[in-house]
């Protein structure tokens, strides 16, 4: 497929640009929202599950019971027990990683599922776990990513996929890399760590299964998403046809990718319904997801090598990169397939090589968190980009407006095989130094100097790339095993008899803005005001192919989806307005929810023909059949194979947006606390459907990323301990750690590609955040020679680097 | 995350709540404000067999000034404490103090008693009490005794409280004038657990230190009175310099633990500047009060 058709984008628009308020919002905001705890259903019972204390251990023995002496428990599962019912879960990767909904004779991580009750009430199945006793022979631990290659014996988690715990290895170079490299005049040499922090939703996973003696079918309800894509998943691992499984899905709250899947909640559930003969509810706690559910993100050591002539030009970028994916390999390592959609950053960078080693770990498996492994490239790229400066002695703007790929550069190949659609990022760049009245503080900055204040000025320029195709999940196995690339998203609409929209959505709500969207979205097309539509969601019997939010596609796909269906309803709406006005379809125009002759008072509202069309078929024109709706599957607008050999990625993630943070801080030295004098974040992510939510996204973003470079860390001690498996230990920033106001502006370059040129804009806050803070700290400390390679940053470890570097001096 | 079993009483009076208490050893836990205990009990880490309620017990919720003395009940909320006047004059440190502790929906269920009971050697209440000298009242079905603050603190979470006492009442002399003080603390975030925290009064006049008081959290097993750095002030000229040797001294005296969040360096980097910085600012308050 060459680049799609250029599209043109209407100047006029009555609803997309408007800071519309959220739809969503008075029923979430008043109590009213349903989520996953708020549904019962009859007969219902609860579950809850013992955890593995141990990192690394073999299940010797499991007695049980004292638990089922317990009055009111109905059931306890082992995974000796559930296997013999339920097959492995879900997994992305090829070859596949066996994980199961409960341990299967060894644990490999602490928190790992190993029995299962299912009680009368939440209090007697805890207390019931209680009574379990568990054998365990303990096996050696891996928590150093860096011992993957040398495991043997014990230590390796799958000895059925190798010798060792390395999970996947693989090199791949774009261009003329090594040829790049001898050109240049320096190459700067970079380590940089990236620890695994996760998304932290206020609500855990939840599952209510109940299964239907009568029907022998499946009824699960779950905060879930990706279950119109591929929720039938589920069913091979229940060992059942797929169409004796509907899931319905409950609105989150609150998911950061980490609710993509749920796939061990899910499947736990419909286990234990189908064991006990009663349907079952299983809420996490938030141990149960702080330990083992789907929100741990990368975890990544790189050396990074960057190519450039002494004018700061740059020519090649390259890394080594290890990533600790912990015991299982839910996505495979698509991370990294999604981080090579923007490898090379803004930037006219050559050529390009990774050289990854994914790894097995006895930590929880990786899932997906907010950037899925690009805001950690966004990271490992502009921190070399800054070193580079300090090191040819540019500024830290020159340097990168000087690389910058121009606006009539689009679209362009980045080296890897992927397209940036559009951009403007001096504009960005521009717009951010503006706003943040970046010469202003360099003066400042030095005065403060004078008086012994160290305030540092950040700056991040980066990529969002938005819209995925499938291809990232796969193109780094060297067997494809199942090689997809759709990704494609559906609506129905249908305007009932008085001309309401009811529209139905294929995705979940995750906390993002989808009816907001839907509505402005609908209103546009067919000029019905918001008040009259409708938004419902379908679960997997209504199901058309959807694939939810994630990867920041949703806004655009929901729009291409509707503007496909709205096409083929204003085309019944003209035909039945043009039979009944005696006119000609090219004469009426649709205006403010009528269909009128153009020029004249004559025309028709869309309640009046919606009425006919419904009721009154011997009155419609001969090939007009009853009713008035539409559906439309809406395909990745730009998406092309990658190549046999990989040297060429293809097309996967055009829809490129762009974003500069520029974070001004001051840090006190005595006690390594930083505190924020200005932030501002600049985006642009094509044309704006609402100003208001999209800010909304980028402030949350962007304190979500102060948590990931400040603040959180997943951490794992030499036992596989996880010891911030808690809100007391695991630090989310509150609004008291968020800057006062973060400044947001907008810079609008289109999509060529997209309905009203839309890109997507929900990761974007937390892919720029890590860098941008992370230059202002080593600004702030540059009289002590400090280099900010690691994160999170936290007070602690500067006065740690300060007091270093005192000792240095002497 | 739910509690094993326990049985509930919920007292109407002090004596109901003694009874509720006796004969059950340190199986029997009061339930004040309960925002540490209820955690506690969720995460399974403390399995009380009795939880005995003490919350309709609203005689021992007052602040009131009482010949010399200020007398806080038991009972009394901490953004009760917060917002009171009399605190705010009587005991400034407090009303300063009191503003680190949780945050403020944690305050409004949290009381006095239940903070300084509950023994955390992070906590900012037991930290002040001990820097002012403060005297708890306790009852049990025996009677009624006193404890010095600084003979109540034991170790992390633990008290010289019987199992069957409960502590009834703190005692506080009421602010001398021209006292100065200051409160301040360094924690991960707003409200968390501090790293270290300082209690500092000081009486200084004509530039001279005359007396003062340091007291931190987060440094030992309970509030850390470093005795070396309060004699360092007494006689020297008030001001910068003395400050960053008493900090200094200060800094030298605590033997801090590591742990995730902050090592034994860290928290002497942290003991060395809030020492300084609270000195300076109790002496600001000092001069202004005098």
């Amino acid at each position: 497929m060459s680049a799609p058709a250029v599209k043109d984008h209407p100047i006029h628009r009555r609803w997309i640009g408007q800071s519309m308020k959220r739809v969503e919002d008075p029923r979430l905001l008043t109590g009213r929202g349903k989520y996953i705890d708020d549904i019962v259903v009859p007969n219902m019972a609860h579950a809850a599950v013992l955890r593995s204390p141990h990192a690394h251990a073999r299940i010797k023995k499991i007695d049980a019971s004292k638990a089922r002496a317990l009055p009111g428990v109905l059931l306890v599962l082992t995974g000796a027990e559930a296997v013999e019912q339920t097959g492995p879960l879900p997994c992305f990767a090829n070859p596949p990683v066996a994980q199961y909904c409960i341990a299967v004779d060894r644990v490999r991580h602490v928190g790992e599922t190993v029995a299962a009750v299912v009680a009368e009430s939440r209090y007697i199945a805890e207390d019931a776990v209680d009574r379990i006793e568990v054998e365990y022979e303990p096996l050696p631990v891996v928590v150093n990513p860096g011992d993957a290659s040398t495991s043997k014996g014990d230590a390796v988690l799958h000895p059925d996929r190798g010798a060792n715990n390395i999970a996947h290895q693989r090199t791949l170079t774009f261009g003329s890399y090594d040829e790049d490299m001898r050109s240049a005049d320096v190459i700067v040499r970079r380590k940089v760590r990236w620890p695994r922090s996760g998304a932290q939703p206020m609500e855990t996973v939840g599952a209510i299964a109940s299964y239907d003696e009568g029907t022998r079918k499946f009824t699960i309800y779950a905060n879930t998403s990706m279950y119109n894509y591929v929720g039938w998943l589920m069913a091979v691992s229940l060992k059942i046809p797929a169409h004796k499984l509907n899931i319905v899905p409950t609105i989150a709250g609150g998911s950061f990718g980490s609710k993509i899947f749920t796939h061990k909640v899910l499947v736990l559930a419909a286990t234990l319904a189908r064991a006990c003969g009663r349907p079952v509810k299983y809420v996490e706690d938030r141990l149960d997801n702080m330990t083992s559910c789907d929100n741990h993100g990368s975890d990544r050591i790189y050396e990074l090598e960057l190519g450039l002539k002494r004018d700061g030009t740059m020519l090649a970028f390259g890394m080594k990169v290890i990533d600790d994916y912990g015991a299982y390999l839910q996505f495979g390592v698509g991370h990294h397939g999604n981080a090579a959609a923007q490898l090379t950053g803004p930037y006219r960078i050559k050529s390009a090589r990774i050289e990854l080693t994914a790894v097995f770990t006895n930590k929880c498996q990786q899932g997906a968190y907010r950037g899925f492994g690009s805001e950690v490239n966004n990271f490992a790229l502009e921190r070399i980009v800054d070193a580079a400066a300090d090191e040819l002695g540019i500024s830290p703007v020159e340097i990168r407006r000087k690389n910058f790929i121009q606006p009539e550069q689009f679209p362009y190949k980045i080296p890897t095989g992927n397209v940036y659609d559009s951009g403007n990022y001096g504009a960005v760049l521009d717009k951010a130094l503006e706003m943040a009245d970046y010469d202003g503080w360099r003066s400042r900055q030095a005065d403060a100097r004078k008086q012994g204040r160290y305030i540092g000025i950040g700056l991040a320029s980066c990529q969002e790339r938005s819209v995925f195709s499938s291809t990232e999940f796969w193109f780094w196995n060297h067997e494809p095993g199942f090689a997809l690339t759709s990704s494609p998203e559906s609506v129905n609409i249908k305007i009932d008899p008085t001309g309401k929209a009811f529209v139905t959505l294929y995705s979940p709500f995750w906390g993002n803005s989808p009816e907001t969207m839907a509505t402005q979205i609908v209103a546009e097309q067919l000029t019905i005001d918001p008040s009259d539509i409708e938004i419902t969601y379908a679960d997997t019997d209504q199901g058309l192919m959807g694939t939810g939010p994630g990867g920041s596609r949703y806004t655009v796909m929901i729009a291409g989806a509707i503007a496909g269906a709205a096409t083929d309803i204003k085309r019944k709406l003209f035909k039945i307005a043009g039979h009944f006005l005696e006119a000609s379809e090219q004469d009426l125009e649709l205006r403010d929810g009528r269909v009128s002759v153009r020029g004249t008072d004559r025309g028709m509202t869309i309640p009046e023909i919606a009425l006919q069309a419904y009721y009154f078929r011997l009155s419609l024109p001969d090939d007009c059949n009853s009713g008035l709706d539409a559906r439309f599957t809406y395909d990745h607008p730009y998406t092309t194979q990658p190549n046999a050999d990989r040297t060429d990625l293809g097309v996967f993630y055009p829809i490129m947006g762009h974003m500069c943070h520029i974070p001004i801080v001051e840090i006190d030295i005595e006690t390594g606390q930083l505190t924020y004098l200005k932030y501002v974040a600049v985006h642009d992510c094509g044309t704006v459907v609402n100003p208001m939510t999209l800010a909304g996204h980028v402030r949350g973003g962007t304190v979500q990323g102060i948590g990931s470079t400040m603040y959180e860390h997943f951490y794992y001690d030499e036992q596989g301990q996880l010891v911030t498996a808690n809100f007391a230990d695991y630090l989310i920033p509150t609004l008291k750690e968020a800057p006062p106001n973060i400044e947001v502006g907008h810079v609008v370059t289109p999509s060529p590609f997209t309905e009203y040129g839309i890109k997507g804009g929900g990761e974007g806050g937390r892919m720029g955040v890590p860098p941008a803070l992370a230059s202002a700290v080593e600004d702030a400390l540059r009289p002590f020679g400090v280099k900010i390679d690691t994160l999170p940053i936290t007070p602690m470890k500067i006065r740690d680097m300060i007091r270093a570097a005192q000792q240095r001096k002497g | 995350m739910k509690p094993a079993p326990f049985q509930y009483v919920r007292a109407s009076s002090i004596d109901d709540a003694l009874a509720g208490l006796a004969g059950h050893g340190d199986d029997a836990k009061v339930l004040a404000g309960g925002q540490s205990l209820i955690a506690l009990m969720n995460l399974r880490l403390v399995r009380p067999a009795v939880l005995v309620d003490i919350n309709r017990l609203s005689d021992l919720a007052y602040i009131r000034q009482e010949n010399g003395t200020l007398a806080i009940g038991a009972l009394t909320r901490q953004s009760a404490v917060e917002s009171s006047d009399v605190i705010a004059r009587l005991c400034p440190l407090m009303a300063e103090a009191i503003r680190f502790v949780g945050h403020r929906p944690i305050r409004n269920r949290g009381t006095v008693g239940g903070n300084l009971a509950h023994a955390d050697p992070t906590s900012e209440l037991p930290a002040v009490a001990v820097a002012l000298g403060a005297t708890f009242v306790t009852r049990s079905q025996k009677g009624q005794r006193t404890i010095a603050a600084d003979d109540f603190f034991v170790a992390p979470l633990s008290t010289t409280l019987a199992s069957n006492e409960l502590l009834t009442e703190v005692r506080i002399p009421v602010w001398p004038a021209g006292q100065g003080w200051a409160f301040m603390e360094v924690s991960p975030r707003a409200g968390d657990y501090a790293l270290v925290g300082v209690a500092a009064t000081l009486r200084a006049a004509d530039g001279v230190c005359q007396s003062g008081r340091l007291v931190y959290s987060g440094v030992g097993p309970r509030p850390i009175r470093v005795a070396k750095a309060e004699q360092a002030l007494v006689g020297c000229s008030s001001g910068e310099a003395t400050f960053r040797e008493v900090a200094e001294i200060a800094a030298g005296q605590v033997e801090p633990s590591s742990d995730f969040h902050a090592t034994a360096d860290y928290r002497r980097d942290l003991v060395r500047a809030l020492t300084r910085r609270a000195l300076m600012v109790a002496l600001d308050r000092c001069q202004k009060g005098a």
